[in-house]
Formats: structure tokens, sequence, C-alpha cells
């Protein structure tokens, strides 16, 4: 049976009951919510919008760790995803991941003993952080882009936004090195600290054949752990490489049809014959960047102040108190190439639902947001990709995309996160 | 010694006990809301300590505590006689005193550690005695120390986020006098509401403010943000669609003497300070809540029952003004509210609590943040810094505490410290102290 054929098993009044109730359903939806522990934060903020908003707030304390076999990624990789590469000088081990899961964890690997990996990181809200639009490093300082997630970062072999590194375990030092991240002040004064730490007393040295701490082995030991993080047999996966016709809804089937031809999502958000990664591991204009450069000429901003209560704020008064943001012209600042110029990495769409706010920006709250921004054409500029142009597509179209988005969430999410609330936090004791 | 004599003795002890708890009640609304029973200034204070921001660029860049000479008589009158750094930048923001006044607890909002300073010996010269730097992992993951109450021979801690995720879900944090960690009580979430009535639509665990009433065994809690916001460059956060959403609404009545959450009130806006009143028979508080620039009362009904009434606007709310600090007279008929974005203190007549009226106001500075008042009420002072990255940018970035002396119609500057040109930082909480207090004049 054809994706085409299974789509046209509704008859069309049910369709469209459907798609009205799915249309209804996506446009109060954010993503990222719930009351669920392990997907979403546990600070429930969906409808706050209105001044029917009402808390559902969980304590810290539900986060619950239940440890994982995180090695069982590698024997048998989820459905929909190919076998995690792994470099063959940093070969995974057990010791090794659960050591970069204890650094990843570890607040006193920065300067003033604040930040960790995972406080930009955050498990149960998608290893991304939902609650910013762009990341805050130590002291508070402004970091320009949002916190990508760590899932399946494994098989990416460009990484950040701009693509400016290309192995895990070199990129783990750039975030403990920047003076807006972690600001440790060199690799040595890094070293050092873990060396004076009891608690790390002979990790190292068991996970990596004698070999202390150091710039090599700190970074293989967090990229083994980031090697782990990985998420598939999503409803999707079933559906699409299982043909298990029950794993997807209506709605995200035809959403699926819609990403892979009137929308042509599929375009950079590449799927494979055999998996998935929803990405060309390619740049892209699509005029977010741009306008950011050139300024969208708002007198006033829109600036919510209690739930269900917005006012206007004239810019020049938010200006008062902000920092002017420092440039961003994304890949060109790898390449030097103009062409460049406002380029950024087509993300993974998997577990796209768990990882708000969205763009390299953090500009756009909802998928919906997104969807719509994309079926407008992106934003006119002189690099705009000619893959972003306006779509056509009508508010149940988008909303059927929507659905397909939301059925890229891996089944192990849970188990990955309770891992995560396993590992120790690093503070000064 | 016989049964009769024991009792007399007994008797004579809760007298006296009686008479020193009412003697010094007033001195709750002293110095910004000290305790009902501290030992308290009720001449002249001789120095302000202000818990100084370490800024970048200023100085030797670092957080201190920094002693101005405030007493007119002396020639130092208006002047910095101290500057105690204490190494690194750790979002100072409030302190407290221990119950007897003689240590002073500086707590930050960064690094979560504690400085704790001895006032007692030489006042004009503290002297930095410990640094409790596990406070985040003794909590059990309290990030964020507030404000510092003691509670007898207890300190007790609000802390504003948590090492998860650097949001505003938090707890209360007991130590002892001594810096012994006691216990964590976490805020009430609606999972976990700990047996509190959730009164509206909020309960978000957010914490900021503690203030107690202790002859009605009461303690208030207010709630403002977590690390990620109140760290965040103010005018970044407030473009953050999600940043903004992460605010408290909610105001806390608790039990005080098994710190047992009782009723959570919705005070949407991020309420502060809580300043209670000092009279006996008033049984209420007041908070502001800073972003929607209302204020609120906390108030005893006729049946007994805790309840929260909006009482009012702060200056005009769609300008944003941010009400930050406020004081509350001796007599409980005046609040002295200040607010940051416009720089103005304005004073309100709070004889009807129901109904403050605003009788006076003046433009202090081009940002305007922390208000303590003399027990006569005669002095205020007034300091600069929000928070580091909130604070405004370029010239309207004055960094000072101002003197001024009120005579029940104006207020007239008598000295100020321009905290950039000493090479300081940013000026933040402050405390009073005097030599009368340690018996060392």
């Amino acid at each position: 049976m054809t994706l085409n054929q299974r789509k046209c098993k509704l008859s069309r009044l049910g369709l469209s009951l459907f798609a009205l109730l799915i249309l209804v359903a996506t446009l109060s939806m954010e993503p990222a919510t719930g009351s669920n522990v392990t997907s979403g934060p546990g600070d429930v903020k969906t409808g706050y919008d209105s001044k029917t908003y009402e808390t559902r707030s969980i304590s810290v304390l539900k986060r619950k760790g239940a440890p994982a076999d995180l090695m069982r990624v590698l024997q048998s990789p989820p459905r929909g995803l190919p076998p995690v590469p792994v470099p063959k000088d940093n070969p995974m081990t057990q010791k090794k991941v659960l050591l970069g899961r204890k650094l990843f964890f570890d607040r006193r690997l920065s300067l003033n003993e604040t930040m960790s990996c995972a406080m930009c990181h955050v498990p149960e809200q998608g290893f991304t952080n939902n609650e910013m639009a762009t990341a805050v490093g130590i002291e508070g300082r402004t970091v320009r882009r949002n916190a990508p997630t760590i899932y399946n970062v494994a098989y990416f072999s460009h990484i950040f936004h701009d693509g400016r590194e290309t192995r895990l375990e070199y990129q783990v030092w750039q975030p403990m090195l920047n003076l807006n991240e972690m600001a440790n002040p060199g690799f040595g004064y890094v070293v050092g600290k873990i060396r004076s730490f009891s608690d790390y007393k002979g990790l190292f040295e068991s996970a990596f054949e004698g070999r202390g701490p150091g710039i090599e082995t700190i970074g293989m030991a967090i990229a083994s752990y980031e090697r782990t993080i990985v998420s598939g047999n999503s409803a999707f996966d079933r559906w699409y490489f299982d043909n298990d016709e029950s794993a997807l809804s209506a709605s995200a089937q035809r959403g699926f049809g819609l990403f892979t031809g009137k929308a042509g999502c599929m375009a950079c958000h590449v799927i494979h014959k055999d998996y998935a990664l929803f990405t060309d591991d390619a740049f892209h204009n699509t005029g977010l960047g741009w306008r950011f450069s050139v300024g969208d000429g708002q007198a006033e901003v829109p600036v919510q102040i209690a739930p269900g209560v917005k006012i206007m704020v004239p810019k020049k008064v938010i200006d008062s108190v902000g920092k002017p943001p420092p440039s961003d012209l994304g890949r060109y600042e790898v390449t030097q190439d103009p062409a460049d110029r406002w380029r950024y990495k087509t993300p993974t769409l998997r577990n796209v639902a768990l990882t708000a706010p969205y763009m390299h920006n953090g500009v756009f709250g909802t998928l919906k947001d997104v969807v719509s921004f994309y079926n407008k054409g992106g934003i006119p500029n002189p690099g705009l990709d000619p893959s972003i142009r306006p779509l056509g597509l009508t508010d149940d179209e988008m909303a059927d995309i929507v659905a397909f988005l939301q059925s890229l969430t891996g089944d192990n999410v849970e188990t990955l996160v309770r891992d995560a609330f396993a590992a120790p936090i690093g503070d000064r004791r | 010694m016989n049964t009769h004599r024991k009792t007399l003795y007994t008797a004579a002890a809760i007298l006296f006990a009686g008479f020193f708890v009412l003697a010094a009640h007033p001195s709750w609304a002293n110095e910004t809301g000290l305790p009902h029973s501290m030992v308290k200034i009720t001449g002249q204070e001789d120095f302000v300590h202000i818990w100084t921001l370490g800024a970048e660029g200023i100085g030797d860049e670092q957080d201190k505590l920094v002693t101005v000479d405030v007493n007119p008589n002396s020639k130092q009158y208006g002047k910095v006689v101290n500057a105690l750094s204490v190494g690194g930048r750790n979002e100072a923001h409030h302190m407290g005193f221990t119950f007897d006044r003689r240590y002073l607890w500086a707590a930050t909002l960064d690094t979560s550690k504690i400085f704790i300073f001895d006032i007692h010996t030489d006042p004009a010269h503290p002297k930095l005695i410990r640094t409790v730097t596990d406070f985040v992992a003794k909590s059990g993951g309290v990030v964020g120390p507030h404000t510092v109450m003691p509670v007898k021979d207890r300190m007790l801690i609000t802390g504003l986020s948590n090492n998860r995720d650097h949001g505003g879900r938090s707890a209360l944090v007991e130590y002892t006098n001594n810096g012994k960690y006691i216990a964590t009580y976490w805020m009430p979430t609606d999972d976990n509401l700990q047996g509190a009535k959730k009164t509206g639509k909020y309960a978000d665990g957010y914490n900021y403010d503690v203030r107690a009433l202790t002859r009605l065994d009461t303690m208030f809690t207010s709630s403002f943000s977590g690390w990620s916001n109140y760290m965040m460059d103010f005018g970044k956060m407030l473009k953050d669609e999600q940043a903004m959403k992460r605010f408290g609404n909610t105001f806390v009545v608790w039990r005080l003497s098994d710190r047992k959450p009782l009723k959570v009130f919705d005070v949407p806006g991020a309420p502060l300070e809580i300043r209670v009143a000092i009279d006996p028979a008033h049984d209420y508080a007041f908070t502001a809540a800073t972003l929607t620039s209302k204020l609120w009362l906390i108030y005893r009904d006729k049946q007994g029952e805790w309840q929260a009434e909006e009482i009012g606007d702060i200056g005009d709310p769609s300008k944003v003004p941010l009400p930050v600090a406020f004081t509350i007279s001796s007599d409980d008929r005046l609040l002295w509210v200040t607010t940051f974005m416009d720089g103005t203190v304005r004073a309100y007549n709070i004889e009807d609590p129901f109904h403050p009226v605003q009788i006076y106001e003046k433009h202090i500075g081009s940002q305007v943040n922390m208000v303590s008042t003399s027990w006569d009420g005669k002095r205020l002072y007034f300091t600069s810094s929000l928070l580091s990255k909130w604070d405004k940018k370029g010239k309207d970035n004055e960094q000072f505490i101002k003197g001024f002396v009120w005579n029940g119609k104006e207020l007239k500057e008598r000295f100020v410290i321009d905290f950039t040109k000493e090479k300081l930082g940013r000026p933040h909480e402050m405390k009073f102290s005097s030599y009368s207090l340690y018996g060392k004049l």
C-alpha cells in the first residue's frame, strides 16, 4: 500500500471532522508541555497567554532518576535511525559514558561553579531549554543563539548552528572555554580542577586505561555520553518503516504527505529510504538572520507582564535596560564566504515537539508559528534560500503538518530523561 | 529555692520577657523590616552597610561590603569608611542580621555563596568571618539565596531558583545562627501543595521575600523568578516571550512554627518585597507586584482568615515603572515605594490600608532601587542597582547611595556617593549599625 493510498482510507466527511478537531487542538497547542516530569518543564506555562491560565507545576523533587543501559543503542539503534557512528579513536565504553554523564551535569566545571552543560541542555526540556529563546551563560552573559538539542547529535558532522565544529570531542571544549558560557580560563584550569575533585578519583584512569583527566579524555568522555542520547522509534518510524498502520493519526499522515509534497519540507529535512535524520546537515538562509541584522523597524514590543496580560513597551525603553545584541552572521562566520551570510544549519526534526522555542534564535514558541512562517515564504532578502517560497497551505494543512511533526517524538525519551535524572548534579560540597 | 520563690522568679521572667518583646516590637519597621524582637537602633545610626555588586571595568570588579558613615556629627559623614571585597561577582543582593544583630549574612543570587560578616566588633570595619560555599549542595539544589530572616537562633533563607533547570521553583532553607544547615522547605506546587489551600489559579512554587508576624505564628513569602531570568540581560528578557512567562504570580501564607504552607494566593506580576504592619492591632502586610505595578494588601478578615486584595496602582502601570522596594513607617502611616524605571520614590498614606493615597513623590535618579528609613522616619537612604544585568545601560546607569532627610513635607538631599566614580560597583541593599548598639560609645 502506498502512502497516498493510506491517506485515502478515511471518508471525506470523517476526514474533515477529524481535521477540524485537530485544527482546534493545534491552534492552542504549544510544544513541550504537559504535566509529565520527563517531557517538558515542570514549571508548565501552557496557556500563559490566556487569563484562564492555571498552573500545573511539578515539584523539582519529582525528578526521580532511573539508570538505563545507555550502551544498548550501539547494538540496536532505534527504528528509523542508522547505526550510531563512533570514531575509531574513541570507542564507546560503559565507563566512559558514565564518566561523561557525570561531567555533563557538573556545575563545578565553570569558572564560578554555576553552569554545567545541562543547565542549557535540560533533559526534560528536550535536552535544550524551553524557557528562553537564546541561551544565557555564566554571570548571565548573553549567548546569541538558541541552545540546540543533544538528541541524536551523534549523527551530525556539523555541530553548532553555524556548523563550526566537526566532532563532539572538540565541540565539548567551546562552551567550557567561551567567556559567555562557562568561562573557564584555560584547558589546564579545567583539567586541574577535575583532578582536585575527590569524587573523580580514579574514574578517568579506569575509563581510559590509566590516563587521567586531560584535554582529550574529558572531550572523549562527554562525547561518549552525548552519543548515547539517541532517540527514534517514533510513531512516524513505526508507520513509515514498519508499516504499522495504527501508529500514525490520519492528520499526521496527511501532514506527511504535505511535508514530502506540497510544502516541500523534505528538501532540507531529509528522509532516506532506510532511516531519517530529517536534516541535510547543510546551511540555509530563511531570512530570520537577515532581519535580525537589518532590524525589524518595530517601535514597540509586546511584553507579557502576567498571565493573559500583555502591554506594548516602547523599544527605546527596552533598549535602555538592554545591551545591544551581538551581531550574528551565521555560517559566514566560519567560511568568510559572503554567500553564507545568515545561513544556519538545518536542525533535525526528531523530538521537535520537545525542543521549543524554534529556529536558531528561538523566535518561535510553537510549531504552528514555524509552519506559518514557512507558509509565508520566510523573509525575502537577497540571500533567501530558493527552496523557501510561499506555500499556499490552508490552516487545516498547517495543522496536519504540525501533527506530523509531533509524531516524531522517540519512544525512549522517558528512559533517557530518567537516566539523566539519575546523574549526580555537581555542586561544591 | 522554694516553690513560691520559683513561681515569683518565673512570673518576673515572663513579665520581663513580655516587656522586652513589647518594647522591642516597633523595631520591626525600622531599617526596612527587621524582626520584632531584634535589638534596634532608636537614635542616630552611625553606619550604612551596603552590599555592593562588583562591576566589570570598575575598580577591583568584586562584590564588596561598603560601609558609609552617616552620622551627621562625624567628620566622615557621607563618606565611605570601609570597602571589604569578598572575591568574585556573585550577584550580591540581600542581607540579614543574626538575631543578636552581631553578624550580618550577605547572600548572593548567582554563586549562592553567603558571606558572614562580624559587625559588632568594629561597626566601621566589618570583618568577613566565614563564607558558606555549599548552600546549593546542602539544601538539595536550592539556588540563589535571597532574604535572610532570623527566627530566634535560626536563619530562614529564601531561595529563588534550583540547580536542575535554573527556573523559578525553589524553597526556603533553614540554617542555625552558626551556619549549620537544618532543613529545606520547598514551595508548594500543584502536585504537592503540602496541605496548603490553593485559593486561586496559581501555585507556581516560586519564591522571593520572607517576613513573619511572630505574634500570629504567621510567615509570608512572595515570588519572583529563577536564575535564568534574574541573571539575563533585562532588554533581552523583555523581548523573550518564553522568559516572560517565567515570573511568579503567588503569595504564600505559612504557619511560622513548623514552616507549613497554609494558603497560596494569586498575586499576578511578580510580587517582590513584603512589609508587615507594626501595630499589634494591625494584622496585615503589603507587597508590590513589580511587573503589573500593583500594591496588594494581605490581611486577616473578621473570621481570622488571611485574604489578599489588590489595593491600588503604583505610578502608571502602562509605563511599567517597576516598583522594586518599599518601606513602612514605624507608625504604620506611610509607605515609601521606589520605582526603578522612572527613578522615583512615592509616599503613600496607608492609615486606611485598603485605600492607600499617594501624598508625595520625588525623582531620586535615573534609576533607583532600595530604600531604607531610620526608625524615626526622618532619614531615608536610596541605592541605585536592581540586578547586575537589569540596571540601565549607558549614561542612565547611575550608581549611588543618596541620603535624604524627611521633614514631613519633602525630602531634602544631604549626601551623595557616586559608586562608579569611587570605583566600588553597583550598590544594592543597606543595613544600619551604630556604636551604641554594641556598647562602644
